[in-house]
């Protein structure tokens, strides 16, 4: 019986919270379908009560979610992909290795992810210039192809498979580029998964950098295009709301769909850290 | 010292290595190290890279940085912000993970993707969602509550708005990584203690907290880099305000080098911020470690 | 696990890019209204021959870029492409922050567009990148107003198509229901109180409407030009030390600060902004720039308002407000010759196509800066333009003041109203931060320029 009591408390407690959550995005979701006259009217209510669908029909002669969409996506999975490869071979390396300056390279790959951004962005962006990759997804996609964070998450992580495993390969002859490639990398998919939603979280919402880099409007990311609604003098809160409602579907989908590979991943890679 | 992996290095290992190790260094140099080193460099200059300035001048930059009143009231600002905002979310985050985390609770996934949900929008849609929100006369907040304030122009009231949006979109991240914590505990460890007679607030407090002691650490790290790092929620609802009641250190860093073009007064705010950061993230480690 | 990822992400990505393909496929067929294209010179003292070719008539692309209304831009490339089909002028656009923030970071590469939209606030971002009007000074000083204050050492590299400056837009219901009449319109602020009073609707001591709303935009719409009124310039005489704490500005200050706190003819709570505030029948008057104009058509249209005059202290004023011009196109000094050579000709065509100076001032709500327009049905049709006719010769344009101006003026503000700093230390303290940010700027004030400067 108090068991039952307390489940229906926290469960009450937990649907509050949900609401408390939820609720912005109702906002949101509702007032992408009303007129922006009515978004700002003195009488609020929460549904619309000019139902229209304008603001995402009208969305596509400012901002091209498809495209933007189609760009994102690109870049996050190279980036993704990228970084999953780089954080799991350098993982493997500085985990399973032993060799002169191992720690020190370690101890300075746990350094770079204390550097604020604004330390390195502003000499990145001229370098950037002086490469001549301005407006290309080079410069998105380069510069983040190591991440600080991956290799140390994939070091702890690998660090925690049997060197059996591995030894009994090499007894077999394997070399070490089939080790990793055949037997590392698939043990490691846990980590992998959990780096992979972390990279493309960070990648998928990423700012400032794409804003600065990249000019050309075909080439413009999502998270930067939700920007193209702030006008001189005013801002199209309705088109934001609707290009904002669409963005952030596809990622909902994918952190429902890959949740529990996720949270595997994290549960095996930095709790032990 | 290479015995204890393994006491043969073949060809292909030490192939293997080296171009990881230099695929690693080369890539930190360019994208680290050397920007770092231009950013140092230029903190020591006016530079301006509009109209071509690069002049040297000294520590006049650092000695600007920290004679200006508004450095300190960001500095101070951003410790408020981060630290009430990391207590919020490691609290929040582990409380709700521990609620869906108990045989109480059903419906688990649902739980975790809901309150996931705020961590995967862009910062930019959602600020402009709370600053409505928060409109003295229109927005949900006053209206449900029946209050009257101004939340975003009041300045005892500004950086509590912007810090109890900031909760909002982040706890969810906290939830996922204590659920993560919370599925890797050890269960004889728990079982033990059930056998031992302890109750639900012992086994939580003397056995669960402690265990997950080193995901706490890491989400409090994590934060702690992120918050000083925050300021677009300040770009779109008080632009600082009112005043220079709600500046944060990595606004005016944004507003020097994006709108002023003063790189080098920027980069001088940067070295102070990173300096911060580095010496909080220490201290975190050096506060865990003490109570081992 | 790792097939899942990739053949779901292979999967999203292929559907994707074939929507999106789509999309831009049935985007671009839509333009095809026909143009007349003119055969005959047009123009005042600028002419525009269309006979003569552009680049030999060979296929040449220049790059556009704006922060505006992309139909607006759209319609003048395509008159000039009609003209010259070999000419074609992609429109780039980028939101008005994003715009200053990556211009001035693309002009200073290689690849920077040859045509660019310019705004003054950011004169000193461009400036060094802009290559100078092929047009002669004369010409330009013929057709043009307020010409001279663009002028750099002989050269001149944009001027203004339109002038933009504050007017009173009223509630005529409310107007209305508080028995006033056409006759009731203010010439000076006491009178501009007095029926600001008559306008505030109090329950109790809770606002319901409010006289006057200047939220959020003080500084822009009173600060930074009332000064004038009251014959004090915002920068000393050296043209380059601001003059914000000085004592007209603490005039206009106080009066703003005696509006709210004596008068009750509104409030700092009341209205997050002013304009918003207006447009939701909360506020009787405001006092709005030109582009304000549009806003109420476009999102308020419920609004029934009309337009008067800014008032003044004493009938007469030394100036009557401040004016900031709306800016013709810069050319990109490094881009390719043949690209600036097709820059310059479109600015031209630009000036000289009385159509498209009318179009783009009624679009922002300017008024015409070209002198042949000054009396133009279509733009006397705007009302907001329309009651700046008779004095506008008697507005003051600043030059491109740094936006330090603006934001610390806004500070100041926000600190008087909120953070219960009195006048004299917030202006005082405005006044140092605008030379601290403007140690390096090369700005120089243009208020000497003033057609009726003491």
């Amino acid at each position: 019986m108090k068991r039952k009591i307390s489940s229906i408390a926290l469960n009450v407690i937990l649907i509050l919270l949900g609401v408390v959550t939820v609720y912005p995005f109702i906002w949101m979701v509702c007032s992408s379908f009303k007129q922006n006259s009515e978004i700002m009217a003195l009488e609020q209510h929460l549904l619309p009560q000019t139902f229209i669908i304008d603001n995402y029909i009208n969305m596509n002669n400012r901002f091209n979610f498809l495209r933007f969409f189609a760009n994102s996506l690109f870049v996050t999975l190279a980036i993704t992909l990228l970084v999953v490869y780089t954080s799991t071979i350098c993982g493997f390396v500085l985990s399973k290795y032993k060799f002169k300056g191992r720690n020190l390279l370690f101890g300075f790959v746990l350094a770079t992810m204390m550097i604020p951004w604004c330390v390195t962005i502003i000499p990145k962006y001229t370098m950037i210039q002086e490469f001549g990759w301005m407006d290309s997804y080079k410069a998105l996609i380069i510069p983040a192809m190591f991440s600080g964070f991956g290799i140390f998450n994939m070091k702890q992580h690998i660090a925690t498979l049997p060197d059996e495993i591995l030894e009994a390969a090499r007894i077999d002859g394997a070399d070490e580029f089939y080790i990793f490639h055949r037997i590392v990398l698939p043990m490691a998919k846990n980590g992998i998964s959990s780096i992979a939603i972390f990279q493309f979280l960070w990648a998928w919402e990423d700012y400032l950098w794409p804003y600065l880099v990249i000019n050309t409007q075909e080439k413009q990311l999502l998270a930067v295009g939700l920007k193209m609604f702030n006008g001189q003098y005013s801002t199209d809160y309705g088109a934001l709301f609707a290009a904002t409602a669409i963005s952030i579907i596809p990622v909902l989908i994918i952190y429902l769909v890959f949740q529990k590979q996720f949270i595997a991943g994290i549960a095996a890679s930095a709790v032990k850290g | 010292m290479f015995k204890k992996s393994h006491p043969l290095q073949s060809k292909s290992e030490i192939i293997l290595r080296n171009i990881v190790v230099i695929a690693m260094v080369i890539f930190f140099t360019v994208f680290l190290i050397i920007p770092i080193g231009i950013a140092f460099a230029g903190s020591f200059h006016e530079w301006n890279p509009l109209s071509g300035t690069y002049n040297f001048l000294g520590l006049k930059n650092y000695i600007d940085v920290f004679s200006s009143g508004l450095f300190w009231t960001s500095m101070l600002n951003t410790l408020i912000f981060s630290v009430v905002v990391i207590i919020f979310r490691v609290g929040l985050g582990l409380g709700i993970a521990y609620a869906i985390y108990s045989s109480l609770v059903k419906y688990k996934s649902f739980f975790r993707a809901v309150y996931y949900m705020p961590v995967v929008t862009p910062m930019v849609a959602v600020a402009f969602v709370w600053k409505f929100m928060y409109n003295p006369q229109i927005g949900t907040i006053n209206q449900i509550f029946g209050l009257d304030i101004n939340w975003l122009m009041n300045p005892k009231t500004a950086l509590l708005a912007v810090m109890i949006m900031t909760i909002w979109k982040d706890f969810g991240y906290a939830v996922v990584m204590y659920m993560a914590g919370l599925y890797s505990l050890p269960t004889d460890a728990l079982e033990a203690a059930k056998v031992d007679g302890a109750n639900a607030w012992q086994t939580f407090r003397y056995i669960t907290l402690p265990l997950l002691k080193p995901m706490t650490l890491f989400v409090v790290i994590t934060s702690i880099i992120s918050y000083i790092q925050a300021y677009v929620q300040i770009l779109i609802m008080t632009e600082g305000g009112p005043g220079t009641t709600t500046y944060l250190a990595s606004y005016i860093i944004y507003d020097e080098a994006f709108v002023k073009y003063n790189f080098g007064y920027a980069s001088a705010l940067s070295f102070v911020l990173f300096v911060i950061t580095a010496v909080f993230t220490w201290l975190s480690f050096r506060v865990s470690g003490s109570q081992e | 696990m790792m097939k899942k990822i990739t053949a779901m992400m292979l999967m999203t990505s292929l559907a994707v890019s074939s929507l999106a393909g789509c999309g831009s496929g049935s985007a671009s067929g839509e333009n095809s209204a026909a143009v007349e294209v003119p055969t005959e010179p047009f123009g005042d003292t600028i002419k525009y021959d269309p006979s003569v070719e552009i680049n030999d008539g060979k296929d040449i692309t220049v790059e556009l870029w704006e922060w505006g209304s992309d139909d607006l831009f759209q319609q003048a490339i395509d008159g000039y492409t009609a003209i010259h089909p070999n000419v074609t002028i992609k429109l780039v656009n980028n939101p008005w922050e994003d715009y200053w923030t990556k211009l001035p970071l693309a002009l200073s590469g290689e690849n920077g567009p040859a045509i660019f939209n310019v705004h003054n606030s950011y004169h000193e971002n461009l400036i060094n990148y802009m290559a100078p009007l092929e047009i002669p000074l004369e010409d330009l000083q013929a057709d043009f107003t307020g010409v001279d204050a663009h002028v750099i050492d002989g050269e001149v590299y944009y001027i203004d198509y339109g002038m933009m400056t504050g007017t009173v837009y009223y509630n005529k219901d409310m107007w209305t229901a508080a028995g006033l009449t056409e006759a009731d319109i203010p010439k000076t602020w006491d009178e501009m109180r007095e029926v600001a009073k008559k306008l505030t609707i109090k329950d109790g001591d809770k606002l319901i409407q409010a006289g006057l709303n200047f939220n959020d935009d003080f500084h822009q719409n009173y600060l930074l030009g009332l000064n004038y009124q009251l014959g004090e310039n915002l920068f000393q005489e050296d043209g380059k030390t601001p003059n914000v704490n000085s004592d007209a500005m603490k005039q206009v200050m106080q009066m703003l600060v005696d509006m709210y706190e004596v008068d009750g003819i509104g409030s700092k709570d009341f209205g997050e902004k002013g304009a918003d505030s207006f447009g939701q029948g909360q506020s009787a008057m405001v006092i709005q720039w030109g582009h304000y104009y549009n806003t109420l058509q476009t999102t308020w249209s419920n609004i029934n308002f009309g337009v008067f005059e800014i008032p003044t202290f004493d009938g007469n004023p030394y100036a009557y407000n401040r004016y900031n011009g709306e800016s013709t196109f810069g050319v990109n000094k490094n881009a390719p010759a043949d690209q600036q050579a097709v820059a310059q000709d479109f600015i031209k065509y630009f000036l000289a196509n009385d159509e498209i100076q009318i179009a783009f001032n009624l679009a922002m709500s300017t008024f015409p800066a070209k002198k042949s327009l000054a009396g133009n049905e279509q733009i006397l049709a705007n009302p907001s333009l329309a009651v700046l006719a008779e004095h506008i010769d008697h507005y003051i344009w600043p030059g491109s003041m740094p936006s330090t101006m603006e934001t610390s003026l806004k500070k100041a503000g926000q600190d008087i109203f909120f953070n219960g700093v009195d006048i004299d230390t917030a202006l005082n303290e405005a006044q140092e931060n605008i030379i601290r940010d403007m140690q390096n700027s090369t700005f120089t004030s243009v208020e000497n320029l003033y057609k009726y400067a003491k």
